[in-house]
């Protein structure tokens, strides 16, 4: 008979609860696992520069809490900030900003969305990490592989670290319903080119696409799904393929939401790297709708 | 009446000091002295467009926008692009002259982009509306409500809004193309053409979403590039054919390119 299994973070878990002597209160002092800590566990785990000018680091709450629990999220939205605190799982980590741009908060110290956000995250003791750069910069590209896994295509990839994968034969415009369903979209996404295409290979490009991905790329598949490009570059080439006869598409699902599958990856990958402590996924969604 | 000529009326009309700087307002392909049989305005130099222009018997193309995908129109990486080859095949092919009105357009008073924004949106008072933008009122309604007047009125497929559909506004601020603003405490919605989603210079995407969570009403309404600064080419194109009597000067849209 095959022995009852602990897991390491359930087990984790019993142990800090027994030492705590009480259901889900921390741990303290000493030995508590703090958001500090759990930052410098990522560090060493992915290595690499982690330059203060940089993206990656705190961007909110006192990094000497001690975490309840993590959450993984592509935008750390007020709506995903709620849900964190409502969970019980007060270390964020963010892969976009948190307070509205690259800078965190630019030039809005006095603004009421602001200072709104700010006050929520202090008064349920949350601390916000943004980890970007050095997420992505991890060989086992899980923007990638997450957006894929995401989308139950998994298995169809033509080559490992790649980002093309060959999927059972269908059009641009089954593909596009089938993303709208295991994304959950709402209004975010728009797709350019042929929709009565014959798809079979198709490229994953979470986040942005440079135009020189695109102009290397683009002719290679049958259609190519990014988060986001700029309209006068990637999706002004992609009509005039269309134009051409080119028989291919380029969808554009937003660019938070193509992010928010690898944060899930980021979730798993928390488990193993921080067992005391709970890790879960908190997607941002589509925060775009349609007019009626 | 040569393209180069165009280009001389265009500058000695425009109301404006001209810009030897930039980099966005020249020609782009074709012979500048070839002779102009018909003058099409667009926003963006689609190969659809060009196609339709030529058709019409148009063969000089004053765009706002760029002709090879990227904003300095640079093609040493397209040389060997198939692509490229077409397109400027095409218009080699048919002796047509492409010339771009971006820098200058927007230092016009009025500037025609925003003018012709704010029209197709229902937006009254935006006559003399010039780059810089500021908050126009419109009578209370709510954003669901007004989304759904810019459907009808712009026609457009796949424009994204984001906040409370129920939030009640009437104060709108409007930047097209990529000069969409950043929300203020003065405006309820922000309207604009396109923006980076995320780690920009200032994401309105989630700070409208911020802001609807915290029962603030505030909402973004992203038209598209095309969608957003598509009217005033129009505008552009009545402007011209007051000192250009000599070659018809017809609009030629670039079509919204998404579907949904």
């Amino acid at each position: 008979m095959k022995k009852k299994d602990v897991s390491r973070r359930q087990f984790a878990l019993l142990a800090g609860t027994m030492a705590a002597g009480a259901g889900r209160i921390p741990l303290q002092g000493a030995d508590a696992l703090t958001a500090q800590e759990v930052a410098h566990r990522m560090q060493t785990s992915l290595g690499g520069e982690w330059p203060a000018s940089g993206p990656d680091g705190f961007k909110a709450g006192d990094p000497n809490t001690p975490v309840t629990g993590i959450a993984t999220t592509a935008m750390a939205t007020m709506g995903v900030l709620k849900q964190a605190a409502m969970a019980g799982t007060n270390l964020v980590i963010t892969y976009e900003p948190t307070f509205f741009g690259r800078q965190e908060n630019p030039g809005v110290a006095d603004d009421p969305v602001y200072k709104a956000k700010k006050q929520f995250i202090e008064k349920n003791g949350l601390v916000v990490f943004r980890l970007r750069d050095r997420w992505q910069a991890r060989k086992e590209n899980d923007m990638t592989t997450g957006l894929a896994e995401q989308l139950g295509w998994s298995k169809y990839r033509v080559r490992p670290g790649d980002s093309i994968y060959e999927i059972p034969a269908t059009t641009a415009e089954d593909a596009v319903a089938l993303i709208r369903k295991k994304l959950s979209l709402r209004g975010g996404l728009r797709a350019v080119g042929d929709r009565k295409a014959r798809v079979r290979r198709v490229m994953l490009h979470p986040g942005t696409m440079t135009s020189a991905v695109m102009w290397q790329r683009y002719s290679e598949t049958d259609l190519t799904i990014t988060g986001e490009v700029r309209e006068w570059e990637n999706t002004h080439y992609a009509a005039d393929i269309f134009t051409a006869g080119e028989g291919r598409g380029l969808v554009t699902i937003g660019r938070v939401v193509s992010e928010d599958p690898g944060m899930r990856m980021c979730a798993e990958w928390l488990k193993t790297l921080a067992p005391e402590v709970p890790s879960r996924w908190i997607p941002a969604g589509d925060l775009y709708w349609r007019a009626v | 009446m040569t393209g180069r000529e165009v280009v001389e009326l265009i500058r000695k009309n425009v109301g404006v000091p001209w810009n030897e700087q930039s980099y966005r307002d020249t020609f782009k392909l074709g012979n500048p002295d070839s002779t102009v049989r018909g003058i099409a305005t667009t926003v963006m130099v689609t190969f659809d467009m060009l196609k339709r222009a030529h058709q019409a018997g148009l063969n000089m193309i004053v765009s706002h926008e760029d002709t090879f995908w990227n904003d300095r129109d640079e093609t040493k990486d397209l040389t060997s692009n198939p692509l490229y080859k077409m397109k400027t095949d095409y218009v080699l092919k048919n002796d047509m002259i492409i010339w771009r009105i971006h820098d200058h357009m927007h230092a016009m008073r009025p500037d025609f982009t925003v003018v012709g924004s704010l029209r197709s949106v229902g937006v009254k008072g935006g006559e003399d509306a010039v780059m810089r933008a500021r908050v126009y009122t419109i009578p209370e309604t709510t954003l669901g409500e007004f989304a759904s007047q810019v459907k009808r009125l712009t026609g457009s497929r796949a424009f994204r809004c984001v906040g409370d559909p129920r939030a009640k506004v009437s104060r709108i601020l409007l930047g097209p193309g990529y000069a969409t603003p950043r929300m203020t405490a003065e405006a309820d919605v922000v309207i604009g053409g396109e923006q980076q989603e995320a780690d920009g210079a200032f994401d309105d995407v989630e700070y409208v979403a911020d802001a609807a969570s915290l029962g603030m009403a505030k909402g973004l309404i992203m038209l598209g590039h095309v969608v957003s600064e598509q009217p005033g080419m129009e505008d552009l194109a009545k402007w011209m054919r007051t000192f250009i009597r000599e070659v018809p000067i017809q609009f030629v849209p670039a079509e919204e390119p998404f579907w949904t």
